[in-house]
């Protein structure tokens, strides 16, 4: 096309672009904020919390002196080099640990404060707790805040955005899990509730209860057949059930009436059966049973009594006050293991009259059970807060340990130190000098192991739904699959061997959470999901970077409440629940009861201040109004403030603003009862009754970032859109800009990648360009050859030829000295080449291998020299092909250890690598097809780089494929980009009047080309036109990372198994592939016998075994070594080997022995079944009379 | 059908030409014979590539095989690749492809010892053969500037080396793209135009306009004297029906009938500026024809000739 308009303008555009400072990259680390910045809290202030919370009571066993053990003072530093002063310390960076294979960690350090309990004094000791992982871009992390051109000094991306750990080289980062939602009783009918105990119902109100520490206890009040209720609680792994009237009394001086009057409050008989009623005439008896009951079992009525009651139960169980009074066991009880998100008995009482009201409204099916898989009763385990619970974990073991190791030194009266002074416990430097002994540093190892293996490793249940598989690597295949690292949240491991897809199922309450499209099909379908790319979750840290103060939010937002018409609960008050009054709930505390008609009001006051003044009530506060209904949700007002919600950005219709002034946050609790439109100008099918209140900012806020860049993926078929995320994450591509200073077991790279000319605007806003995927290749739709058939691909040989779709993979080999061989060997051996070897050329005299030299399969490319043996010893290429050394790296240290060796694989397009296209279309590569053979357009004389078959559209439906083709030509011709936002026809209404198909069409006519995107094109071999004009189009595709030369299998003769003498299995050990019983029942039915006989038989472990036919035995004949006769050789004449001779043992006689042939494991069957007394006795017959084999 | 001969004599009319542009018309052959020109244009004139590197230092960010396969793909100027031997043929050097007759040797030694990215490009190839250099960007086109910095083949920053030597070696494109000559070559069939006019005047003024804008190429026109419907460039016309359709659509089929003359061809000639384009063509009919000779019979097939005919005798040269 020497069109010379278009030259200029794509001039312009590579000249703009990327200049490093230009570059924003502050929507990409927004992705990556919900881990940062829990990591973040835990080191700032997290660390601090969880010290509150342990304390250590040792008590001396004769004199029953107590020592408190109380840690203080954390101290996380920045990761630095091993040095020995601390003054010559460096910093160490990431990109150090990556290639040197060590772990990203810093110095933890805290205070162990020991006070006796009859002194005031308050002995500190510094000790060190070891190295704890630190998350890269955190706080603590050496590369915080830096520019991109300094990241850039430090050899990583551009875009570093952190969020992972490195954790001996390896890139680990923590997978989100889902949890239920913390602080809120949850109405749940599970039919294991009934098989508990006898005489309990299926139903029961669960709530989590999360402690300020982010630890949790989960308490379920269980429904029980005859009307009653018992609240179940765990303490140290058990589960314990106590009647909801003994610990109603004891929580707080109270007397019957005062129960009774506040559990039937939620009844009255004014409303019958109306809108939005939750209790029945029932809760009266109901509440009679649970008082009776108190009655019956304990005989107990006051406080004092049921307290009593309590502790004496539970004294047995609760170790640590073995000594202590019954009163104090059930406060400890009351305290720690129930309703622990409260702190306040009386909290906990109204909780409890709360949660007993919704039982009942449940068992009298006045509303509906919460749905523990939507997402609404839903929120999400971070990063940050399961190292928190693990570390409290660990600490409380350490802790425990030192416990023991005190009891043990003081029972035992042991020495300690060099004096050799008997242990005293009095004395400070002696419990120290024990202490020490107890690892401190075993913390932060505990820690790391954690993150390498994703196990959770402790002696207390941590109250989380799996414990491990909590890590993953995180791959950087390619930038897309990285990324999606850290968008996804999974809902447990639990659920993955489910049997019912009613967990994956997809939910409207998601919506706009997470993304529809962006989920893999096959095992993890639906249970792996992607947060959609403005979905956030809330943390620690408002929205200027400081950490929250809990305290005097909720005395804000208290203070707003009662301003505007709540009544705060108080004691003795009790208020009519619903229909008339509503509970207001903050966090799981029963606040106070609006009245339900001022409810709205009350609901949209709080929103606007929300989005106006977030210093009063937080931007992020869910205002959760479950409105007044028949039989649906327990209605109230659930606040919520606490951190790990999903949260994404609305518009708030009732505050006027021309800008972004009126966005606002919403969760997934709130949202299901909000009145959301899309900004298509269309009521939703709401009509006037239901008045939108919000507005969606964008169409495109419901995919996650990977379904945002699939060019209108509003013209697919749905499932095409799937595709295309799963085929994103698995190309081949510039995976990263900073290889060189990488040492990844497997990195794929792609040589020559282009930006495509045709994406959506979240290409741009994420700067994809760093890391381009795909090629702009000119695919022509036809059927030629027949090579493009059944979704085969016909690529051009000499696009290929030119640089399409080359590519490499990087492959590190690290070989550490430290690590190899036996303990003896290790510090004797150096890299060196040996003397005597003069053959090997590949590797230099230092042991290693030049750079740039091609290294064969099974040659040696590393010597290794024993000083002490004088062996060395070859490191020999594993694999089939030949492979460059592209990189050498060495430690620094005197006597080398480590070296890292970076091998390089051409991978340029064969016959078989599987390539795809943006919308889920992939195809095989079938052939490499001559350029002159190409059918080729008579105007441009352009021919095709790629030709797909016309039969990959009509079943799929993938419209945007197609409009790709003809945007990319139209842009390509203009020289501009072309946007593919989907969805925007709905949002710009009346921009553009006519099609999208006739926008793109004219921007072709205008430039002399067909209006459907088609060309005469002529046979390549025969010159003659082709009967049919031809769709062709540029169309951005991807290579993806399986190819032939990673998989191909073939074998003619090899190893073979030990045991059965049949091929072995395995492409890495050339092995064959599995010949199975379906292949063998395919060949039956062709009756291909000798086929069958030659690859089952012949080619497999055929044996000719030596049978006696006087018993029938096969396995009791031996060979009898011919004795050696002293036979001179006559040179000239072949040596007659002596016939071998075998004997049957059994029979004494080599008479009766005859050669069967017979497959190996034949005789191996004999064998075993000879190894369990069953004789297997063979009879022989001739030909063709019929033989049969018996047993 | 005695004495009558089926041989034509081909008309070649060269329209255009430039270094690296020409456009000419073939009449009087088939499509065969044009499709065989273009196919041996772009695959089978031989040209001087690189083929053989060997990298002495290379510190740069692009690996050995991508500058090598860079390299390769730098068109050279190659007038005398026609009279050059494929090494595989060489005998004055065994085959193994380092000799005169069949090679010209390259060498590259750049370092960058400044703070300012330093751009690698075809002028720093030396070549042993003066006749045989990598292609400048030819000044004649002004439209296309010449910076005069040649190819990029690789940046270096400060401190980062490349030294290879180079192997050129004749080739042609069907073993690799790199030894193809032709950026494109094309050829169309010249369209062959007839307007009813009787039904096109029966068209109101309004509908000729819609009509003669229905071809997304300007083939047609309006006369603003006559109003009559004209064909202004009858080659603009790509096959593509566009108006054949118009008229049906408009009720008025037959309204203009476009026929493809088989004999003629229209081809466009882009070269790599390995070859002249001129050069290109004449190259590729010398090799078109010792093809053939490859292909003429043996004198002693004379008795065949009752079966064969004239073409026999043609195929022995005759």
């Amino acid at each position: 096309m020497p069109d010379k308009e278009t030259r200029e303008p794509i001039n312009n555009l590579t000249k703009q672009s990327n200049s490093l400072d230009n570059l924003n990259f502050d929507a990409l680390k927004v992705l990556f904020k919900p881990h940062i910045e829990s990591f973040d809290h835990l080191i700032e202030a997290g660390m601090e919390t969880i010290f509150k919370s342990i304390k250590l009571v040792v008590v001396h066993p004769t004199t029953f002196q107590k020592l408190i053990i109380t840690l203080e003072a954390p101290k996380i530093l920045s990761p630095q080099k091993d040095g020995i002063a601390k003054t010559t310390r460096k910093t160490l960076y990431p990109f150090e640990c990556r290639q040197a294979k060590l772990t990203y960690s810093g110095r933890f350090t805290a205070d162990v404060c020991f006070k006796y309990d009859d002194s005031e004094a308050i002995l500190r000791e510094n000790f060190n707790f070891g190295q704890f992982p630190i998350m890269l871009q955190s706080k603590r992390c050496n590369l915080r805040d830096f520019p991109p051109r300094k990241l850039v000094s430090y050899k990583e991306e551009a875009s570093e955005m952190g969020g992972y750990f490195i954790v001996n080289g390896l890139e680990r980062c923590i997978r989100p899990i889902i949890l239920p939602k913390r602080n809120y009783p949850m109405s749940t009918v599970r039919s294991s509730f009934s098989e508990r105990r006898e005489g309990y119902t299926d139903k029961a109100v669960v709530i989590r209860c999360v402690r300020a520490d982010q630890t949790s206890l989960t308490v379920k009040l269980y429904h029980l057949r005859n009307g009653s209720a018992r609240l179940g609680f765990w303490i140290h792994g058990r589960e314990y059930m106590l009647p909801v009237g003994i610990l109603l009394k004891a929580l707080i001086d109270t007397t019957d009436r005062e129960i009774y009057a506040n559990l039937t409050s939620c009844y009255s008989e004014k409303y019958e059966k109306g809108k939005g009623v939750v209790g029945t005439q029932l809760v009266g008896e109901r509440a009679k049973i649970i008082l009776d009951e108190v009655c019956e079992v304990s005989k107990k009525f006051t406080r004092l009594e049921c307290l009593e009651y309590i502790g004496e139960h539970f004294q047995p169980i609760m170790h640590e006050l073995r000594n202590e009074s019954h009163y104090t066991v059930a406060d400890d009880v009351l305290k720690n293991y129930i309703f622990v998100h409260l702190e306040n008995n009386f909290d906990k009482f109204n909780l409890l009259i709360f949660m007993l009201q919704k039982l009942f409204s449940l068992v009298d099916q006045t509303s509906v059970p919460d749905n523990p898989d939507s997402l609404q009763n839903q929120e999400v385990l971070l990063p940050g807060h399961l190292i928190t619970i693990y570390l409290k974990a660990k600490l409380e073991e350490w802790l425990a340990k030192g416990k023991t190791l005190l009891l043990d030194e003081i029972k035992r009266g042991g020495k300690i130190g060099k004096i050799g002074e008997k242990f005293d416990f009095r004395k400070f430097h002696h419990v120290k000098k024990v202490l020490e002994k107890n690892h401190a540093s075993g913390v932060g190892k505990a820690i790391e192991s954690m993150l390498t293996t994703g196990r959770l490793a402790t002696s207390i249940p941590l109250d989380l739904p799996q414990t491990s598989g909590l890590t993953l690597q995180a791959e950087r295949l390619n930038f897309l699959r990285f990324l999606s690292h850290f968008r996804h949240v999974h809902r447990g491991a639990l659920f993955a061997g489910l049997r019912t897809t009613t967990v994956r199922k997809l939910l409207p309450e998601s919506w706009g959470f997470l993304c529809p499209v962006h989920t893999p099909d096959g095992g993890p379908c639906g249970l792996l999901n992607h947060m959609t790319h403005t979905c956030r979750i809330t943390s620690f840290y408002d929205s200027q970077g400081k950490v929250k103060n809990y305290y005097k939010i909720k005395l804000s937002i208290l203070n707003i409440l009662i301003e505007i018409g709540m009544t705060q609960s108080l004691p003795k008050i009790f208020l009519p629940g619903p229909p008339e009054v509503l509970t207001v709930l903050l966090d799981g505390c029963i606040v106070g009861y609006i009245p339900s008609t001022e409810v709205e009001k009350v609901v949209a006051h709080i929103r606007e201040l929300k989005v106006s003044s977030a210093a009063v009530i937080p931007d992020d506060l869910e205002v959760g109004y479950v409105p007044l209904s028949m039989g649906g949700a327990y209605p109230g007002l659930y606040l919520f403030t606490s951190p790990s919600r999903f949260i994404r950005p609305v518009r708030n219709l009732s505050i006027p603003s021309n800008g972004n002034e009126n966005i606002e946050l919403i969760g997934p609790f709130e949202q299901v009862f909000m009145e959301i439109r899309c900004p298509d100008g269309g009521d939703g099918g709401r009509k006037s009754s239901f008045p939108a209140t919000h507005e969606e900012i964008h169409p495109t806020g419901m995919l996650s970032v990977v379904a945002n860049l699939t060019p209108w993926s509003d013209h697919n078929q749905s499932p095409r859109n799937m595709y295309q995320c799963q085929m994103a994450k698995q190309t081949m591509a510039f995976s990263s800009q900073t290889i060189q200073h990488r040492a990844d077991q497997k990195l794929y790279h792609l040589q020559t990648p282009q930006t495509p000319i045709v994406r959506t605007s979240a290409y741009t806003e994420y700067n994809i360009d760093e890391f381009p995927t795909g090629t702009n290749a000119i695919v022509a739709v036809l059927a030629y050859t027949g090579y493009d058939m059944e979704d085969a691909m016909i690529l051009n040989k000499s696009s290929v030829e030119r640089g399409m779709f080359h590519g490499q993979i990087y492959q590190t080999e690290t070989i550490d000295l430290t690590e190899l061989g036996s303990q003896a060997e290790r510090s004797s051996t150096i890299f060196r080449k040996s003397n005597l070897d003069k053959g090997c050329h590949s590797i230099d005299s230092d042991g290693l291998p030049h750079v740039g030299q091609m290294i064969g399969p099974d040659e040696p490319y590393c010597s290794i020299y024993n000083e002490v043996t004088n062996k060395t010893r070859l490191i020999r290429k594993k694999g089939t092909e030949p492979a460059y050394i592209d990189c050498v790296a060495v430690d620094l240290k005197k006597h080398r250890r480590k070296a890292n060796i970076r091998f390089r694989h051409p991978r340029n397009p064969i016959i078989g690598d599987k390539f795809s296209s943006r919308h889920g279309q992939k195809g095989v590569c079938s052939q490499l097809w001559p350029d002159i053979d190409m059918p080729f357009s008579g105007n441009t004389g352009m021919r095709p780089d790629l030709i797909i078959n016309p039969h990959a559209f009509p079943s799929r439906m993938t419209i945007a494929m197609l409009l790709e083709s003809v945007a990319a030509k139209g842009g390509s011709l203009h020289g501009k980009f072309k946007d593919a936002t989907p969805f925007r026809s709905s949002v710009e209404p009346g921009s553009k009047s006519a099609s999208l198909v006739d926008e793109l069409g004219d921007m072709l006519k205008e430039k002399g080309f067909n209006y459907h995107g088609c060309e005469v094109l002529y046979s390549g071999v025969y010159g003659t036109e082709l009967t049919c004009e031809i769709f062709i189009g540029p169309v951005y595709y991807q290579r993806l990372r399986h190819m032939v030369s990673d998989k191909y299998q073939v074998r003619s003769t090899g190893t073979v198994d030990q045991i059965t003498r049949q091929p072995i299995k395995g492409r890495k050990r050339g092995g064959g592939i599995r010949f199975g019983e379906m292949e063998r029942d395919s060949l039956l039915a062709h009756g291909a016998a000798y086929l069958l006989h030659d690859r089952l038989h012949t080619c497999s472990d055929y044996h000719i075994a030596d049978v006696c036919s006087i018993c029938g035995s096969m396995l009791s004949t031996t060979f009898i070594e011919p004795q050696k006769r002293p036979v001179r050789d006559i040179p000239g004449i072949p040596v007659r080997r002596a016939p071998r001779k075998v004997t049957c043992h059994a029979c004494q006689t080599s008479k009766g022995m005859e050669t069967v042939a017979m497959p190996y494991i034949f005789r191996y069957l004999a064998a075993e079944l000879a190894a369990m007394n069953i004789k297997m006795t063979l009879k022989l017959s001739n030909g063709a009379n019929v033989s049969d084999t018996g047993v | 059908m005695e004495g009558a001969s089926y041989a034509r004599m081909p008309r070649v009319k060269i329209r255009e030409l430039k270094d690296d542009y020409m456009k000419f018309e073939l009449r009087d052959t088939d499509a065969s014979v044009a499709n065989a020109l273009r196919r041996v244009m772009i695959s089978e004139v031989p040209t001087v590539a690189i083929d053989l590197v060997e990298i002495e230092v290379n510190s740069s960010v692009l690996n050995d095989e991508f500058i090598a396969h860079r390299l390769g793909l730098i068109p050279l100027t190659s007038e005398r690749a026609m009279a050059m031997r494929f090494s595989r043929d060489c005998d004055a050097c065994d085959g193994d492809g380092q000799c005169e007759y069949c090679s010209v040797e390259f060498h590259l030694r750049v370092k960058c010892i400044t703070d300012q990215t330093l751009d690698v490009s075809s002028k720093d190839l030396i070549s042993s053969d003066h006749t045989v250099t990598p292609v400048d960007v030819p000044g004649g086109d002004a439209s296309i500037e010449s910076d005069g910095r040649g190819i990029i083949i690789v940046k270096l920053r400060r401190g980062q080396e490349l030294r290879l030597r180079a192997i050129a070696r004749k080739g042609i494109g069907k073993d690799h793209a790199k030894w193809s000559p032709a950026a494109t070559v094309t050829f169309m069939y010249e369209p062959d135009i007839h307007i009813n006019e009787d039904l096109m005047e029966s068209l109101t003024l309004e509908e000729k306009k819609e009509w003669v804008d229905s071809s997304p190429t300007r083939v047609f026109d309006i006369d603003p004297v006559t109003q009559q419907v004209m064909v202004v460039d009858p080659e603009a016309y790509s096959y593509d029906d566009e108006v054949i359709k118009k008229a049906e659509a408009m009720g008025k089929p037959g309204l203009i009938e476009i026929t493809a003359k088989q004999d003629s061809f229209i081809f466009t000639v882009e070269s790599t500026g390995a070859v002249k384009a001129s050069q290109l063509l004449l190259n590729s009919i010398e090799i078109l024809k010792q093809k053939l000779d490859a292909v003429r019979l043996s004198e002693d097939t004379v008795e065949a000739d009752d079966q064969f005919g004239e073409l026999g005798a043609h195929m022995r040269g005759g």
